[in-house]
């Protein structure tokens, strides 16, 4: 080893003057952050803590908050969800499972159920960023508590039908009915366990009630 | 100068109604072991609990909010939770001695709380070394940290007692220093006399620059000796698990704890005494009509108010300044309080000889 490239222990350089200067420097800044901390204590508005059961009517979580996974119906009642897998391929522990059929009247693939597992789901937001149409999103509801873990095996749709891009192209409501037939949260390929137990899949906490424009 | 306050002490009092019965006697003692303990426990809450609101406000939190309005009762539940558990005892432990030091250090705690003067009529003594003795009995706090280190068996105890045997021993000098600088103008060594005789203002302002000095310096000293932050290498979580009473559970922990929460208090009411005039009422010298307005409040109000703004000022300190290292709290130390203390007891010297204050007598 190169001796001469160690560095050599010296001792620090010998000041002579700076003593006052340095006090009343240590002192101003610590009057500073005692300034800064007195500020927050004096304001009780720059509090953020959530009083949570208590403040439940009025909290609103933020935009970045990921909870349940949901797949935005719009006005009409219809998602944007062309059943791709995307998302499913997306997905690190394969806790979504895109079920898809043949459209009996326009002959091509569309969404029938959209399986999540949230017991499994890390939220990790893969799906939501995978997706390329952005029809899914991770929301701020978090009180999803359950007492039996199967009735957090759901589905996500409110109907198996094509997208709604494809769906308001037809223009009569009669014949846009024909496209799409309802689907709830519990019932699936096999109907998931949620539908076995009792209250069906309305023990989850704020089941997305099937908001219909045209039945 | 008379200051025209009748100060009696508890052990005056006591005195006096001893020879009547042995009865009697028993029965004082009796209600000054309850009187003491029950003034230790509230004491101890009230700071813990306040403490915890204050940190949690300075640090954008809301504190405990549960356990009765705005968690006034979260303490009492602490309390009684520590009280019933598991008092542990590590097998490789000097058991003796581990089980006596919370013990020690409650006790010097306990003892510096007769000398303080509360009111004109609470003190329970009243001695004419009363600074001397305050700053002995404080200084016997660390035999049970260091005994608490050294039983423990546990490298991060051993290594916290031993910085707080370090770090109490060098800053009792600046402590000290500085509270001599209040018996110079005071003339005596007596807490009752040290607080008549701020009859006319208190020696902070009264002592100019020399009593403001006194009091930074005896305020960053006292907080060095009782281990608070920025001072508190001795039971720095982050190098030392929790350092002296990293083995200690249940209620010895508590007895640590409670100590040092009420070390606070001691400091603060020291301060208060030496520096802010004690329970004497605010005063200027001369200023009759003021000095009739500042006399409603009474005397032991007047304490209770003073300590407790210098208590809130200790927790100020210790949601706002980082922890020093071991180097630089030495340096902090030898290098800049002692010169100062030094310097600035020369110059109260000299003041006290010259006459050179507001309102000599």
């Amino acid at each position: 080893m190169d001796v001469s490239r160690m560095n050599p222990i010296v001792a620090p350089p010998l000041r002579r003057s700076g003593f006052f200067a340095d006090i009343v420097a240590g002192l101003r800044s610590l009057l500073q952050g005692m300034g800064i901390t007195f500020r927050y204590f004096s304001h009780p508005s720059t509090v953020v803590t959530q009083q949570y059961p208590e403040n439940r009517a009025t909290l609103k979580m933020f935009d970045r908050y990921r909870m349940r996974l949901s797949l935005p119906h719009d006005e009409n009642g219809f998602h944007k969800c062309t059943a791709c897998r995307i998302c499913e391929q997306a997905c690190p522990n394969g806790s979504i499972n895109v079920v898809s059929r043949k459209g009996a009247v326009t002959g091509k693939t569309e969404l029938d159920r959209y399986i999540w597992r949230m017991d499994s789901c890390t939220f990790c937001n893969a799906c939501v960023m995978a997706c390329p149409f952005s029809c899914l999103k991770m929301n701020g509801d978090f009180e999803c508590s359950v007492f039996d873990k199967s009735l957090l095996v759901f589905n996500l749709t409110r109907y198996a039908g094509p997208t709604s891009t494809v769906l308001m192209k037809v223009e009569n409501p009669e014949e846009r009915r024909k496209l799409w037939e309802p689907r709830d949260v519990y019932s699936g390929p096999l109907p998931l366990r949620g539908t076995e137990l009792p209250g069906g899949g309305k023990t989850l906490g704020k089941p997305e009630e099937p908001a219909r424009s045209e039945t | 100068m008379g200051s025209g306050w009748e100060t009696t002490t508890l052990a005056e009092r006591a005195a006096e109604a001893m020879p009547g019965s042995l009865l009697a006697g028993a029965g004082y003692v009796l209600l000054a072991v309850v009187g003491a303990s029950l003034f230790v426990a509230v004491l101890g809450m009230a700071l813990i609990y306040a403490e915890r609101k204050v940190a949690a406000h300075f640090q954008c939190r809301l504190g405990p909010m549960r356990v009765g309005p705005h968690g006034i009762f979260q303490t009492v539940a602490d309390t009684i939770k520590l009280l019933f558990k598991e008092d542990i005892v590590p097998a490789q432990s000097d058991r003796v001695l581990h089980l006596a030091a919370p013990f020690f250090s409650m006790m010097a705690t306990l003892l510096a709380l007769v000398a303080l003067p509360m009111s004109p009529i609470v003190q329970v003594a009243d001695m004419n070394i009363g600074v001397l003795y305050i700053t002995a009995v404080t200084g016997f706090g660390v035999l049970g940290v260091l005994l608490a280190g050294w039983s423990s068996n546990n490298k991060w105890s051993l290594l916290g007692a031993m910085r707080a045997g370090a770090q109490i021993i060098s800053y009792e000098v600046s402590a000290t220093m500085s509270l001599l600088v209040v018996v110079l103008f005071s003339g005596s060594m007596q807490l009752s006399r040290i607080v008549e005789s701020q009859a006319d203002g208190w020696w902070i302002w009264r002592a100019p620059v020399v009593g403001v000095v006194a009091f930074v310096i005896f305020l960053i000293a006292s907080l060095a000796e009782i281990s608070r932050t920025p001072f508190d290498l001795p039971e720095g979580e982050s190098e030392l698990t929790a350092g002296f009473h990293t083995e200690y559970s249940g209620l010895r922990f508590a007895m640590f704890f409670l100590a040092e929460f009420v070390n606070m208090f001691v400091v603060s009411a020291m301060a208060t005494t030496l520096f802010l005039g004690g329970w004497m009422p605010f005063h200027i010298g001369g200023v009759e009509s003021f000095n009739a307005v500042m006399d409603l409040l009474p005397p032991g109000a007047w304490f209770a108010l003073k300590s407790a703004a210098v208590v809130f000022l200790i927790m100020w300190f210790r949601w706002t300044f980082p922890r020093l290292r071991v180097d630089q709290l030495m340096k902090l130390e030898w290098k800049v309080l002692l010169p100062i203390g030094f310097v600035n007891l020369f110059a109260a010297a000299t003041a006290v000889v010259f006459g050179w204050y507001f309102f000599p007598f």
